[in-house]
C-alpha cells in the first residue's frame, strides 16, 4: 500500500553506513578523474604514434591545380601535326603479347596472336607500305591499378596512393590533364569503355560518350562489344548519324578481365586477342590522313593475370602510334632498339609519363601543368619541330619546378661536370638545342620527383612503431600486469607526473629544435611538440610505475600473466593469431573468414566447457572466489551467494551456458553469410551484400521482422535476471521498437526508389525528414534521457498486508548491467539508420552475440580474464566484415554519407560514415564495461573497485587494438615494396589505425569518463545516498 | 522418486560427463571392488601406422586426391585397428575385454550418425553450406570413422568414462590447425576443399591415438 515507506524501510541505512558511503563515493570521484587523465594521456600517446607512422609511411604528392594557359596568336610554340586522334586503350596489354615470340618459348594462348601492331610497324619502316607507325615498350609506374594509371597517363605525373589535395568524395581529377587540355582547346572528346573515365573526366567528355560498368571482372565481353559497336557507328561506318568528335577514346577491358578471371594462360585470352586484332585492323583501314591512331595498354599483368604491383610483367605495356601519312614519324637509326628477340627484353622503352607531351605535341595542345614527361623522340619528323617542342617542355618543367619549390641546386650533375647549375643547363639546352642534354635533365628531374614522392621517412616510421610499442606495454601494465589494487593507489600519482613531464619535455624539445634544429626529422614546431609530448607522457607514466616495480619484475609478470590459466592462454592465442594475419597477403585478404573462425572456436570451447565441465572449472573458480571474498559483502547478498563462485556450475547454469554458446555459434555463422567480397578473394567468394540483395523483398521482410526480433531478444536477456522492469519496457518496447519501425520506413522507401523503376513520387523530402528525426532522437534525446538514470528495478511486494514489510527488488542482481545496456541500446538505435538493410540484420545478430558473450563470461566467472575484452574485440571485427565492409578503400560505403544531408556538411556526413564503418567497434567499445557490470549486484564491490575493473577490461580491449595496429605497422613497413602493399597492406594499416582511434575515443570518453562514472554514482546514490 | 533419480542420472551420464561424477563413482568402485579405472596400455601397439600409410596413398598414389576411395579404405582398416591393436591395449578393470561383434557393427552405424553433428560443426566453422555439401559430408565421415575405435570404447563403457573424449579432441585439433593452409594463395591442387582438413584430421588422429596413453 504505502510503497514509499516500504522502500525507505528496505533501503534505509544506518548513519555509519552512510558515512562510509560518502567517503567511498568521494574517493571514487577523485580516482575516476585520475583514471580518465591516465587513459586519455595513453590515448594521446597512441594518436601521436599513429601520426608519426602515417607521416613516415603514406607517400603524399602535393597536387597543384594550376592550368597551363592555352596558346594564343602571340605564343604558339608548336603547331598541331594532326587534327584528330583515335586513342584505343587495351587494358593490361602486356608488351610480349604484341611482338613475335620465338616458337620454342612462346605460349600458345597469349603469344603471337596479336601481330597487327608489329606487322604495321615493320612494314611502314621497311618501306613496304606508305603509312608510318611506331611501336614502343611502354613502362608503367607503380601502382599499376587502372585508376592510378589513367591519372598518370593523362596528367603525366606520378600519382601516389593518396594524393594530397584530392577531394573527399568526387573522383574528378582537379589537376591539369590531357583531356582537360583537349576540352579547353575546343576539341570534342568522345569516349567509350571503362566507366572509370567517366568518373575521372566527366566534365570534359562529350555528352554522347558511353561509359560501361567496369568492376564486374567476370564479364568479358560487354565493354569490348560496346567499344567495338561504338567505334563502328562513329568511325568505321561513319555516316551522318555519327557523333562529332576530334578525339575518340576507347578503353577495352576484355584482356584485363580474362587475366583476372582465368589468368593469361587460357584459351579465352587467344580469342580475346584475336578479336582485338581484327578490331584494330578495321580501325586502321578506316582512318584518314589527318587522324592519328594511338593504341596502348595501361599496364601489364603478372602470371596469374592480376596487376597492381611493380613486377616487370605488370609494368611492361605497349604503345603504338600510327598514321596513314607517309613519314609522319622518324624511326631511330639504331636498329637494335627494336629487337624482339628474347621477348623484347632490350626493346626500346618509354615512360608512361611521356605520352602526355607526345600527344600534346602531335595534337597541338599545351602541355598539362603537372606533366613530368619528355616527348618520344620518334614523333618528330623535322628538326624545327623537335627544337621548339624541347623548348616548350623545358619551359613547362621549369614553371612546374618553381611552382613546386623543388630545389635542384645540389646533387645535380652529369657528364662528370658538376659546375652546371640548373640555369646553365637550361640555357645550354635552349641555345644549342641539345636534345640529349635536355632529356637527361628531364630524366634527372623525374627521378628527383620520384624520390620526393616515393621516399619513406624511416625516422618517422621508427618513431611511430616505438611509441606504439611503448604505449601498448603501458596499457598492458596498467590493465593487467600491475594488480588493480595497486593501480588504484597509484592512479592519483600519474596525473601530476604526466602533466609536469609533458610540459618539461615539450619545452626541452622545443629548445633543442629551435637552437640546434635537431633531431632533423622533426621539421616543424608541430612535430617537435608532438614528439616532446609523447616522451613526456611516457616518462610521466613510468615514474610511478618504476617507483614500485622493477623492469625485470614487470617483464616476468608480463609473461606469467599471458599464460596464467586456460582462458588467458586462449585469449593470448587469439590476439597473436589475429596480429600474425598481417604477415601474409592471403591471410589479410581472408581476414573476414578467419575472424569468424576464431569467434566460432571460442563458441565451441565454451560449449565444450558447459557440456563437459572439465576439472579446471573448480580451480579457476576458487581463485576468483577468493578475491571476491576479500571484497566482502556489505549487505544483502548472503555469504553463500557470494561464495557461489567456488561451487561448480549448477545444471541450469550449464544448460543456459550451452544455449548461449549455441546462440553465439549460430549467429556467428549466419552473420558470416553476409559479405561484400573483396576483389582478391576472386571466385572463392560470392558477394551477398549487393544493392540487389539489400533492396530485395526478402531482405525488406527480414528488416521488418527485426523490428520485433531485436526488442524480443533484448527482453529475453533482461528477463533472465528479471530486469525487464521500470525503464526497460519504455526503452526497449517503445523507443527501440519505434525507432526500428521508422528506420524500416526509411529503408523501405530507399528500396522502393531502387527497385521500382517508374516511381513518379519523389521521396527525398520525406526521407530527409525521417532520417533527421531518427538522428536527433537517437544521438541527443535518448542519451539525455539516459542521464536521468533509468533504473530497471521494481519493488515487488509479496504480501498484501503491509505489516510484514517483506519485499524483494526485482532486477537487483543486474542493476548495473541493465541500466548500462540502455545506453548501448541508444547507440544501437543510432547505428541502425546508417546501416544498409542486410547490415541491420547483421547488427541484430550482433546483439544476440554480444549478450550471449556477456552471459557466457558471467557464467564462467571470467569477468576479470583477458578473454572477455578480446572476444568482444573479435566480435567487433567479425561484425565489421559482415556489415558489408572490407579493409579496402573502395568498400567504404560513401553513399550513406548523404543520408542526413544532400551535400557534404561537416558533422553529418562524417557522423554517418563513421557510424556506418565503425558501428560494431563503437558498440563493442561501449559494451566492454558490461563485462564487469553485467549481472553485478550493487553491494558486492566498492565503486572504486568496479571502476578499476572497468578500466582494466577497457585497457585490454585497447591493448588488443593496439597490438593489431602495431602488427600492421610493422608488416606494412616490411612489405613496403610488396606488390600488394597499396591494395592490401596499406588499407589494412589505415583501418587498424582508425579502429584504434575510434575505440580509444569511445572507451576513454564514452565508457570510462561519461557512462561508468554516471552509472556508478547514480546507483550508489539510490542505495546509500 | 527413485525413477526420477534414475532419469537424472541417466541424463548426466549421457553427456559423457565428466570427470567429477565419474571420478567419484570410480573412486567408490575402486574402494569397493579394488578395480583400477579404464586405461590404455603405454605401448607402441596403439600407434595407428595405417593412418600414415593411408595418407601416403592419398597424397602420392591416389589419383587427384580421391577422398571417397580413401574413406572406403579407411573403414576396414579402422575396424582391423580396433580389433587387433586398440582393443588389445585397452584395459577395463584389470582385464582386456574381448571384441564385441554386435557392438562393432552398431558402432559403424554410430559413426555414420556421428558424421551429422560433425558436419554441423564443420559448417559452423565456416564450411560452405550449399555447395560442396557432399565433400563436407565426406570430411565429416572421415572424422567420425577416425574416431571409430574411440566411439566403440565409449559404447563399451556405457558412456561412463571421460578418457575417450581426448581422441575426439585430438581429431578436432588436427582439423582446426590444418585450416591454416586453406586461405594461402599458393594455387596448389591440394588446397581444394576438403583435402587439407582431411590430411589434418588424419594427422590429428595419428597423434591422438599414439600419445593419449601417455597424457
Amino acid at each position: 500500500m504505502d510503497e514509499k515507506s516500504i522502500k525507505s524501510e528496505i533501503l534505509s541505512t544506518s548513519s555509519d553506513e552512510r558515512r562510509i558511503y560518502k567517503s567511498r563515493i568521494q574517493k571514487f570521484k577523485k580516482s575516476h578523474f585520475h583514471y580518465v587523465v591516465l587513459l586519455s594521456s595513453i590515448a594521446a600517446l597512441q594518436f601521436i604514434a599513429i601520426a608519426f607512422f602515417t607521416r613516415g609511411f603514406l607517400l603524399t604528392r602535393h597536387v597543384l591545380n594550376d592550368l597551363t594557359p592555352p596558346f594564343n596568336n602571340t605564343h604558339t610554340p608548336y603547331e598541331a601535326e594532326f587534327n584528330k586522334a583515335v586513342i584505343l586503350i587495351v587494358d593490361a596489354l602486356r608488351f610480349d603479347f604484341v611482338i613475335p615470340v620465338e616458337s620454342d618459348t612462346a605460349n600458345q594462348y597469349y603469344h603471337n596472336n596479336f601481330p597487327v601492331l608489329y606487322d604495321h610497324f615493320v612494314q611502314s619502316n621497311g618501306g613496304t607500305s606508305s603509312d608510318s607507325s611506331i611501336l614502343l615498350k611502354f613502362i608503367a609506374d607503380p601502382p599499376t591499378t587502372t585508376l592510378q594509371r589513367l591519372k598518370g597517363l593523362t596528367t603525366g605525373s606520378l600519382p601516389t596512393f593518396i594524393d594530397a589535395g584530392s577531394n573527399f568524395n568526387g573522383n574528378v581529377i582537379e589537376e591539369d590533364n590531357l583531356i582537360k587540355q583537349f576540352y579547353e582547346n575546343g576539341k570534342e572528346v568522345l569516349f567509350v569503355g571503362d566507366d572509370t573515365w567517366d568518373a575521372l573526366f566527366h566534365p570534359f567528355l562529350s555528352n554522347n560518350s558511353e561509359p560501361f560498368e567496369s568492376l564486374n571482372v567476370w564479364d568479358l565481353d560487354t565493354v569490348d562489344n560496346g567499344v567495338i559497336n561504338f567505334f563502328r557507328d562513329n568511325l568505321i561506318n561513319r555516316n551522318e548519324k555519327s557523333h562529332k568528335w576530334d578525339v575518340l577514346i576507347g578503353h577495352m577491358l576484355g584482356v584485363d578481365h580474362v587475366g583476372h578471371k582465368y589468368g593469361p594462360n587460357h584459351f579465352t585470352m587467344k580469342d580475346k586477342q584475336i578479336q582485338v586484332t581484327s578490331f584494330i585492323n578495321e580501325i586502321i583501314s578506316s582512318l584518314d590522313d589527318d587522324t592519328l591512331l594511338v593504341v596502348m595498354g595501361d599496364h601489364g599483368m603478372d602470371h596469374t593475370g592480376n596487376h597492381g604491383g611493380d613486377s616487370i610483367d605488370e609494368l611492361e605495356s605497349t604503345l603504338f602510334l600510327y598514321s596513314k601519312r607517309p613519314n609522319a614519324f622518324s624511326e631511330s637509326i639504331n636498329v637494335d632498339d627494336y629487337s624482339v628477340t628474347n621477348m623484347g627484353k632490350t626493346y626500346k622503352q618509354v615512360n608512361q609519363v611521356d605520352i602526355v607531351p607526345t600527344l600534346s605535341y602531335l595534337l597541338g595542345t599545351p602541355i598539362p601543368f603537372n606533366s613530368l614527361g619528355w616527348p618520344i623522340e620518334e614523333i618528330f619528323n623535322s628538326e624545327n619541330g623537335k627544337r621548339s617542342m624541347m623548348r616548350a617542355v623545358l619551359e613547362q618543367l621549369d614553371t612546374y619546378k618553381d611552382k613546386m619549390g623543388i630545389d635542384l641546386e645540389d646533387g645535380f650533375e652529369f657528364d662528370g661536370t658538376k659546375e652546371h647549375t640548373t640555369e646553365q643547363i637550361l640555357n645550354r639546352a635552349y641555345l644549342s638545342g641539345d636534345f640529349e642534354l635536355a632529356q637527361k635533365y628531364q630524366t634527372k628531374f623525374l627521378e628527383i620527383c620520384k624520390n620526393l614522392w616515393a621516399r619513406f621517412d624511416y625516422h618517422s616510421i621508427a618513431t611511430g612503431v616505438t611509441l606504439m610499442t611503448i604505449s601498448t606495454v603501458l596499457l598492458l601494465s596498467v590493465a593487467k600486469v600491475i594488480p588493480s589494487i595497486v593501480i588504484d593507489q597509484m592512479v592519483p600519482e600519474f596525473t601530476p607526473w604526466i602533466i609536469i613531464m609533458t610540459l618539461v619535455s615539450t619545452a626541452c624539445f622545443h629548445g633543442i629544435y629551435f637552437v640546434y634544429h635537431q633531431p632533423p626529422f622533426l621539421n616543424s614546431i608541430l612535430w617537435s611538440t608532438l614528439f616532446g609530448a609523447a616522451i613526456g607522457i611516457i616518462i610521466g607514466c613510468c615514474i610511478p610505475i618504476f617507483d614500485r616495480y622493477s623492469l625485470g619484475w614487470i617483464f616476468i609478470r608480463f609473461f606469467q600473466d599471458l599464460i596464467a590459466d586456460y582462458w588467458t592462454c586462449i585469449g593470448t592465442l587469439v590476439v597473436l593469431m589475429h596480429a600474425l594475419l598481417f604477415t601474409s597477403n592471403s591471410f589479410t585478404i581472408w581476414e573476414d573468414k578467419i575472424v569468424s573462425y576464431l569467434l566460432t572456436t571460442f563458441g565451441m570451447l565454451t560449449f565444450y566447457e558447459f557440456v563437459f565441465l572439465p576439472k579446471r572449472q573448480s580451480t579457476t573458480a576458487l581463485l576468483t572466489a577468493k578475491i571476491s571474498e576479500n571484497e566482502g559483502t556489505t549487505s544483502g547478498v548472503s555469504s553463500s551467494v557470494a561464495n557461489s563462485n567456488s561451487l561448480p556450475l549448477s545444471r541450469f547454469a550449464r544448460l543456459l551456458g550451452g544455449y548461449h554458446s549455441l546462440v553465439l555459434l549460430l549467429c556467428t555463422r549466419l552473420a558470416s553469410l553476409i559479405t561484400i567480397c573483396r576483389g582478391e578473394q576472386g571466385e572463392y567468394c560470392t558477394p551477398t551484400f549487393t544493392n540487389i540483395t539489400n533492396y530485395s523483398n526478402w531482405c525488406m521482410i527480414l528488416c521488418f521482422l527485426i523490428i520485433f526480433l531485436i526488442p524480443a531478444c533484448i527482453k529475453g536477456y533482461y528477463n533472465l535476471t528479471s530486469s525487464y522492469q521500470a525503464a526497460a519496457p519504455i526503452w526497449i518496447d517503445i523507443f527501440l521498437k519505434g525507432i526500428l519501425f521508422i528506420n524500416f520506413i526509411y529503408w523501405g522507401l530507399t528500396a522502393a526508389e531502387n527497385t521500382v523503376s517508374d516511381l513518379d513520387y519523389d521521396f527525398t523530402i520525406i526521407k530527409f525528414t525521417i532520417a533527421r528525426i531518427i538522428a536527433g532522437f537517437t544521438l541527443i534525446a535518448v542519451n539525455a534521457g539516459w542521464l536521468m538514470g533509468p533504473l530497471c528495478i521494481k519493488l515487488n511486494v509479496h504480501n498484501t498486508d503491509v505489516k510484514s514489510h517483506q519485499a524483494t527488488i526485482l532486477g537487483y542482481t543486474n542493476i548495473y548491467g541493465s541500466e548500462y545496456f540502455l545506453l548501448v541500446i541508444n547507440t544501437l538505435m543510432a547505428l541502425m539508420l546508417y546501416n544498409k538493410p542486410l547490415a541491420q540484420v547483421s547488427i541484430f545478430l550482433m546483439c544476440n552475440q554480444l549478450l550471449s558473450i556477456l552471459e557466457i563470461i558471467d557464467l564462467l566467472k571470467l569477468k576479470e580474464n583477458i578473454i572477455g575484452p578480446i572476444i568482444l574485440g573479435l566480435l567487433s571485427y567479425q561484425q565489421f566484415f559482415s556489415t558489408g565492409h572490407q579493409a579496402t578503400i573502395p568498400s567504404v560505403q560513401w553513399d550513406v554519407g548523404f543520408i542526413l544531408t544532400d551535400t557534404i556538411t561537416f558533422p553529418f556526413t562524417h557522423i554517418a560514415i563513421l557510424y556506418n564503418t565503425f558501428g560494431p567497434h563503437i558498440l563493442v567499445a561501449l559494451s566492454v564495461a558490461l563485462l564487469t557490470l553485467w549481472n553485478q549486484p550493487p553491494d558486492v564491490l566498492k565503486p572504486q573497485t568496479l571502476l578499476g575493473r572497468i578500466v582494466s577490461n577497457s585497457g585490454i580491449l585497447l591493448a588488443y587494438h593496439s597490438i593489431l595496429c602495431l602488427s600492421s605497422f610493422i608488416w606494412v613497413t616490411h612489405f613496403r615494396r610488396h606488390l600488394m602493399v597499396w591494395k592490401i597492406f596499406c588499407p589494412r594499416f589505415l583501418f587498424a589505425a582508425l579502429s584504434l582511434i575510434v575505440t580509444q575515443v569511445v572507451v576513454t570518453f564514452g565508457t570510462v569518463a561519461f557512462a561508468s562514472s554516471r552509472l556508478i554514482t547514480h546507483i550508489n546514490n539510490i542505495f546509500w545516498g | 522418486m527413485t525413477k526420477k533419480n534414475k532419469n537424472v542420472k541417466k541424463r548426466v551420464t549421457f553427456s559423457d560427463d565428466t570427470t567429477i561424477t565419474t571420478h567419484h563413482t570410480h573412486k567408490k568402485k575402486d574402494l569397493d571392488y579394488d578395480r583400477p579405472p579404464v586405461y590404455i596400455r603405454k605401448t607402441i601397439t596403439t600407434v595407428p601406422f595405417h593412418l600414415l600409410a593411408l595418407l601416403y596413398y592419398y597424397i602420392k598414389v591416389s589419383n587427384n586426391y580421391d577422398t571417397l576411395r580413401l574413406l572406403l579404405t579407411l573403414i576396414p582398416l579402422q575396424i582391423a585397428y580396433l580389433i587387433f591393436q586398440f582393443n588389445r591395449c585397452t584395459i577395463y578393470g584389470n582385464k582386456r575385454l574381448k571384441i564385441n561383434i554386435p557392438l562393432l557393427l552398431i558402432t559403424i552405424g554410430g559413426s555414420v550418425l556421428l558424421s551429422v553433428p560433425a558436419m554441423v560443426i564443420i559448417i559452423l566453422f565456416g564450411a560452405p553450406f550449399v555447395e560442396h555439401i557432399f565433400q563436407t559430408w565426406l570430411l565429416a565421415l572421415h572424422a567420425s570413422f577416425l574416431a571409430y575405435p574411440a566411439l566403440y570404447s565409449v559404447f563399451n563403457c556405457d558412456f561412463k568414462v571421460g578418457l575417450w573424449k581426448k581422441y575426439f579432441i585430438a581429431i578436432m585439433i588436427g582439423g582446426w590447425i590444418s585450416c591454416v593452409v586453406i586461405p594461402l594463395d599458393w594455387d596448389r591442387e591440394w588446397q581444394v576443399w576438403p583435402i587439407p582438413v582431411v590430411v589434418g584430421i588424419y594427422l590429428g588422429a595419428f597423434v591422438g591415438y599414439s600419445i593419449t596413453a601417455y597424457i
